[in-house]
């Protein structure tokens, strides 16, 4: 849990585990939680698609949680522990990131990270989601390239259940 | 939630010696990365000490700048400099422009000089070590501003007491080009009737790639260069704007690109602001950065052309034989002219959009507005006036009491009148549109159409089907240009490739594009892979551009649907140029003919004694490193480049005549609409998409581009506006307000293909990806058959929000006003 | 998209917060954040200092009473509102909690944010009225419960005064409310919408047309006593680029139908 903050700070040291690795930086209070991701920890694989949170570009699982990493300040996740896309493939690719892969629900992939983030967090509390499921889920996921119906199909296929073709 | 049916059609029918990469949905080279967040986009990228740039943007759409002052951001901590219009005056000259006079004298700069033209111009840059400094920075710089009245609606542009954007040009009239093809008066004489439709208008969206523009820029003072780590697709014609602007040779601006977030056509004229940092990382002495955030980008940058047709009268006969037209199309431009007035001919690729009349007048008239500056958007000009043809064909069909689907089958050009010239001299290849439409029909279950119709009633609703056929002409001639500037020098097109086999048999691709989704490394490898013969893995095809490279020339860049023609061109040649060549040093050193030699699974081997074999790694070997002994004349070097140039003569200014576009790839789209009659509000319960862009190198990757094209069409249909207030202010400024399509929009997706090849390019292949809108022109006619038995309202907007369709379904008889049909 | 400089507090206890709204004059709560650093980011209201209401417990949780009366805690989020055992003693606040947004939005997005930011296109406050809530509000004089047809003043306006808390979301049992929009796309912006509760007597309040919820009595539970009652009321909703004003007051009528046809469905049920 993080540590108590009593008195208002203009700047702190956070503390954060990503990815199960920790890291410690002093950030302003106003810094995004996205932008302490991309430009103090260099992990730029979440990316920044908007600037009113609509997009989920940004998306990251924070303590268990789908949130948007730019709705959030970097203060705020001190002593928190957040999944970002760089730790979904251990060696290789995960059956998730294949399943996009195959079935073609990605094209420029930029949406793409926040994209498996989303289905990420389905999959652990759904482990057989039907499609409208899958699109409830991917809701705050915008992409302008696949038109979203290879993404369901590749969520589906990543979860073990037959697709068409 | 999606289906394929694939109903293969090759008119040209190849029969393959071996197995071919190409045609199979092979992986995607571009994934492994991409899935892993190990993308390279211009915003990932780091330089020490680099500085972030804010742009000082005008809060009005029209006021002279009476002063900049940027004392107080100087002082601020943390900043390193600012740039003003006053400097940007001195330090460079105008943009080049396009147009012939008047547009011709804009003169246009990376920052607002002595007026501001739109709300969110760029005024002044502040740079700053952190992002939220420049920021900070920003807010101090003050700039006294003189508000002057604003045009926001291009209707009002040409009035008498209409406010003069450029004083320059003298009027808001910045291009105008009369078409006149074929006996538009004998086509009126002839016809049975005329329909007259007062005003059509296609709205003013655009894309929104997710990721917007930016750059990183870097300036090598010894040498002079700037190196531009950014994502503008384009670069040919970036170049061409900036270098003259900066007064610097071509060759000092190298730019790189990796992965790019999307384009669309959105990011061709990000150039002033790349000027901007050019400047700035000059004059500090350090990289500057700059990300353009949403709103900036909303506000800013690339709107689609706004377009009205205005005053349309159409000729034709009882039977529905649509004799000709004529019209005024009347553009928005927004504030500048950039790309523009290219989009004065563009739309002249597709005159007659699929249909047969031979008789056609259009009066374009392009004017400037206090709006954002267009340029090109996905279906660039051409999706405007093929929605324009397909709402012609849908009202005078509607006002005939004709079937729209007999009417188009009817007036479609037809398979074997391919390749077809039209009325302005430009060639369809090839096509059967009757045949997709036929597949789109059976897709969308056309045969229970009435029975759909009635349930959608039990239940309340009013069902319509509505079709959307549309062209994706590919593959420019910009020698097109000349029939907007007469002394313009530019004309055909080119796209670039190298490969080379490297020292240890490595294959090694450089291309010229700049991708933003097309999947670029993968068609290539698939087509390097069927002609050396190898497998996909020993292709390595270099991510993204670097004019480093040198494979690139004058149009280089990834945009109007060509890479399978022009890019997949360039690959083809540049490896038969290679293949060649390893077949004459393997003869060498085989002691045989190089016609004797064949390349196969990763050998050059005699053909009829496999076991004589060289692996490729051999001959990579020789040339690179072990040459001595070879014959003085053998021209080998393994390492080649080739400039492919598509074949085009330059257009006749006077009759405004010729080839503009290389390849025509078609989509026929059918949607199921269902209205709430209370609400207005309406759901497209089904939809199908037909396809033919000829040879498909990879079917899963031109069917992405469909869905994509899909999605972004029913968006722009239903949610996507770019709509202004009075004061001049974008109301969709960002995504909180400006909808996109998210999942759960989406409808069921049926696909569909044929395959007509084109006769034009080496590889059977058709440029595809834009889409040409279908799925605009296709809700519109849904929306239309819906309604009418409520009056038969006509649909006369591209976009149709719930409120615009309830409007209908009260007052049907108000759009009616803009239609009259008379006889003759 | 940056922020401007802001002070960042993270208290512990609901006195913690209330301590320091009191002492630091420009300080604003953070609830879920998913208005709050939207407006920030835009940079048209700057806070001195942020609360950050995330890590008080006594702010959280939904406790269900012998009377079936539950208890939420503002800063429930919109997603633990939906799993909640306890919340479905009243159906209705799952089911429209579940419309909001998305899952990123109502991962952090909280009950109490959505109730206090008072925007007329958001789902809960006229769900508030319309079920009879009550929202009792801590502050340095003490604390007191306001009805929810007293707690929203104005556009981004309630009750809860500078240097006070929501603390507590009251909402009796009862399971025959309904709640109808119109959106921007499926989940989208409201641009109409209307909450209804048949339990005892018919309440209809609509979202949307004014600047707070706009109560609506209509005579009887058909749909045409509703419209009239709705046409009665002559509102001049806003007109914004969803929407005009006359579309809003067109939808009014349907969705208030329409919300209280669900309800009335339910009674008994």
């Amino acid at each position: 849990m993080a540590a108590d903050r009593l008195a208002p700070a203009q700047a702190s040291r956070v503390t954060v585990e990503v990815n199960g690795t920790t890291y410690e930086r002093e950030v302003e209070s106003r810094r995004l939680l996205i932008h302490l991701l991309r430009d103090d920890l260099d992990l730029t694989g979440s990316h920044v698609g908007c600037d009113t949170g609509n997009c989920g570009a940004c998306s990251v699982i924070l303590d268990g949680t789908l949130v948007k990493s730019c709705m959030l300040l970097a203060v705020q996740v001190d002593g928190s522990s957040i999944e970002t896309v760089e730790g979904l493939a251990e060696g290789e690719l995960s059956p998730l990131q294949q399943a996009f892969s195959d079935h073609h629900a990605l094209q420029c992939g930029y949406c793409t990270p926040g994209m498996l983030m989303s289905a990420t967090a389905l999959l652990r509390e759904n482990p057989t989601p039907s499609d409208d499921e899958i699109a409830n889920a991917i809701q705050g996921n915008i992409c302008r390239c696949t038109g979203y119906w290879n993404i369901v199909k590749a969520v589906k296929a990543a979860s073990g259940q037959e697709v068409g073709e | 939630m999606s289906e394929t049916t694939v109903s293969p059609e090759r008119t040209v029918v190849e029969e393959p010696t071996r197995e071919q990469w190409s045609g199979q949905n092979v992986p995607r080279k571009e994934d492994k990365r991409l899935v892993q967040g190990e993308g390279v986009f211009f915003d990932d990228v780091k330089r020490h000490n680099m500085g972030y740039v804010h742009f000082v943007r005008s809060p009005y759409a029209h006021a002279k700048i009476r002063s900049v002052d940027v004392s107080a951001a100087l002082d601020f901590p943390g900043v390193y400099g600012t740039l003003t219009g006053d400097e940007v005056a001195t330090l460079t000259d105008p943009f080049f422009q396009i147009s012939s006079p008047p547009g011709a004298h804009l003169k246009d700069y990376c920052l607002a000089v002595g007026k501001v033209r739109f709300v969110g111009e760029p005024v002044a840059a502040v740079v700053a070590e952190t992002r939220e400094g420049a920021r900070d920075a920003a807010e101090l710089i003050e700039v006294d501003y003189e508000p002057l009245p604003a045009i926001n609606d291009a209707r009002r542009a040409l009035d008498d007491d209409a406010p003069v954007l450029h004083d320059d040009a003298g009027t808001n009239l910045t291009w105008e080009g009369v078409f006149d093809w074929g006996d538009v008066d004998g086509a009126f004489a002839e016809a049975d009737r005329v329909v007259k439709i007062s005003e059509l208008h296609f709205n003013r969206f655009n894309s929104t790639p997710l990721e917007c523009n930016g750059a990183l820029v870097e300036y090598n003072r010894g040498t002079g260069q700037w190196t531009l780590i950014t994502n503008n697709q384009f670069p040919g014609f970036a170049a061409i704007m900036m270098g003259p602007a900066m007064r610097v040779g071509l060759d000092k601006l190298r730019f790189v690109t990796q992965d790019i977030g999307g384009g669309f056509g959105n990011k061709i004229t990000s150039h002033p602001q790349l000027v901007a940092c050019c400047l700035l990382a000059r004059k500090l002495n350090r990289a500057v950065q700059w990300t353009e955030w949403r709103t900036d980008f909303h506000t800013s940058m690339s709107h689609g052309n706004e377009r009205w047709f205005v005053d349309t009268e159409v000729a034709v006969k009882n039977d529905g034989t649509m004799l000709g037209f004529r019209t005024t199309a009347l553009d928005d431009a927004g504030a500048w002219l950039r790309y523009e007035p290219l989009g004065g001919i563009i739309w002249a690729q597709v005159t007659p959009g699929m249909y047969r009349w031979r008789n056609i007048q259009l009066d374009f008239k392009q004017v400037v507005t206090n709006k954002a500056p267009v340029s090109p958007n996905r279906g660039y000009s051409r999706m405007q006036h093929l929605w324009f043809t397909e709402r012609v064909i849908d009202i005078v069909a509607s006002e005939l009491e004709l079937d729209p689907v007999e009417v188009r089958k009817r007036n479609y050009i037809k398979a074997d009148e391919m390749p077809y010239e039209t009325p302005n001299g430009c060639i369809y290849d090839s096509g059967d549109y009757a045949k997709m439409l036929d597949v789109a029909l059976d897709l969308i279950g056309y045969e229970e159409l009435d029975s759909r119709r009635a349930d959608a009633e039990k239940r309340g609703k009013l069902l319509g089907l509505g079709i959307g056929s549309t062209l994706d002409s590919g593959t420019n001639n910009f020698g097109q240009s000349r029939l907007i500037n007469a002394d313009l020098q530019f004309s055909g097109n080119n796209e670039v490739a190298t490969v080379k086999l490297d020292l240890f048999g490595e294959i090694v691709v450089t291309l010229g594009t700049t991708p933003q989704g097309q999947s670029h490394e993968t068609t290539a490898a698939q087509v390097v892979a069927d002609i050396l013969g190898c497998s996909l893995d020993d292709v390595n095809v270099r991510a993204g551009h670097d004019s480093y490279w040198n494979s690139h020339a004058g149009f280089s860049g990834t945009y109007a649907s060509q890479f399978a023609v022009t890019g997949l061109g360039a690959v083809k040649g540049a490896t038969e140029e290679l293949a060649g060549q390893m077949r004459k040093l393997a003869a060498v050193v085989l002691g045989a003919t190089p016609d004797d030699i064949e390349l196969a699974e990763g050998q050059a081997r005699l053909k009829g004694n496999p076991e004589a074999a060289l692996p490729f790694m051999a001959l990579g070997a020789i040339i690179n490193a072990n040459n001595a002994g070879l014959p003085e004349d053998l021209d080998v070097t393994l390492n080649c480049r080739y400039v492919y140039r598509p074949p085009f003569e330059v257009p006749d200014v006077e009759r405004k005549y010729g080839n503009l576009t290389l390849t025509y790839a078609a989509q026929v789209h059918a949607a199921v609409v269902e209205i709430d009659p209370e609400t207005g509000v309406y759901e497209i319960v089904d939809y199908a998409a037909v396809d033919d862009c000829g040879k498909r190198i990879n079917p899963q990757i031109v069917e992405g581009q469909v869905m994509g094209a899909t999605a972004q069409a029913l968006g722009a249909a239903t949610h996507e506006t770019f709509p202004y207030d009075e004061e001049g202010n974008l109301l969709t400024p960002n995504f909180y307000d400006y909808h996109v399509p998210h999942a759960l929009d989406m409808p069921p997706l049926k696909t569909g293909y044929i395959e007509s090849e084109s006769p034009f390019t080496s590889l059977g292949t058709k440029g595809m990806g834009e889409g040409g809108g279908a799925g605009i022109h296709a809700v519109c006619a849904a929306l239309q058959d819906a309604l009418r038995s409520n009056g038969k309202p006509i649909v006369y907007d591209s976009f149709n929000p719930y409120e615009r369709v309830w409007e209908m379904l009260r007052e049907p008889e108000a759009s009616r006003e803009r239609v009259t049909v008379e006889s003759t | 998209m940056l922020l401007r400089e802001v002070g960042y507090a993270r208290p512990r206890t609901t006195d913690e917060a209330l301590g320091l709204l009191a002492e630091y004059e420009g300080a604003r709560p953070l609830a879920g954040g998913q208005t709050l650093i939207n407006v920030m980011k835009a940079r048209a209201a700057a806070p001195d200092v942020l609360v950050d209401l995330n890590g008080i417990a006594e702010l959280k949780g939904v406790e269900l009473g012998s009377d079936g009366t539950l208890e939420i805690g503002p800063m429930t989020t919109t997603s633990e509102l939906i799993a909640a055992q306890e919340a479905r003693a009243r159906p209705i606040l799952g089911e429209v909690c579940s419309q909001i947004a998305d899952l990123q939005v109502r991962n952090r997005g909280t009950v109490g944010g959505n109730i206090c930011a008072s925007d007329p296109t958001n789902h809960l406050p006229p769900v508030m009225v319309a079920i009879g809530a009550r929202m009792t509000i801590a502050g340095p004089s003490g604390e007191r419960t306001v009805p929810a047809d007293e707690f929203f003043l104005g556009v981004y306006m309630t009750a809860v005064g500078p240097g006070e808390l929501l603390t507590k979301v009251t909402v009796p049992p009862g399971r025959s409310d309904g709640f109808s929009s119109v959106a921007v796309g499926k989940d989208g912006t409201c641009i109409a919408n209307a909450a209804a509760s048949a339990n005892g007597g018919l309440r209809v309040v609509l979202g949307c047309v004014a600047a707070v919820p706009e109560v609506i009595r209509p005579d009887g539970t058909d749909a045409e006593a509703v419209r009239s009652a709705v046409r009665a009321a002559e509102l001049t909703p806003p007109g914004d680029v969803h929407g005009s004003s006359e579309y809003r007051r067109a939808l009014a009528e349907v969705v208030a139908a329409r919300a209280t046809a669900q309800a009335t469905e339910r009674v008994g049920g």
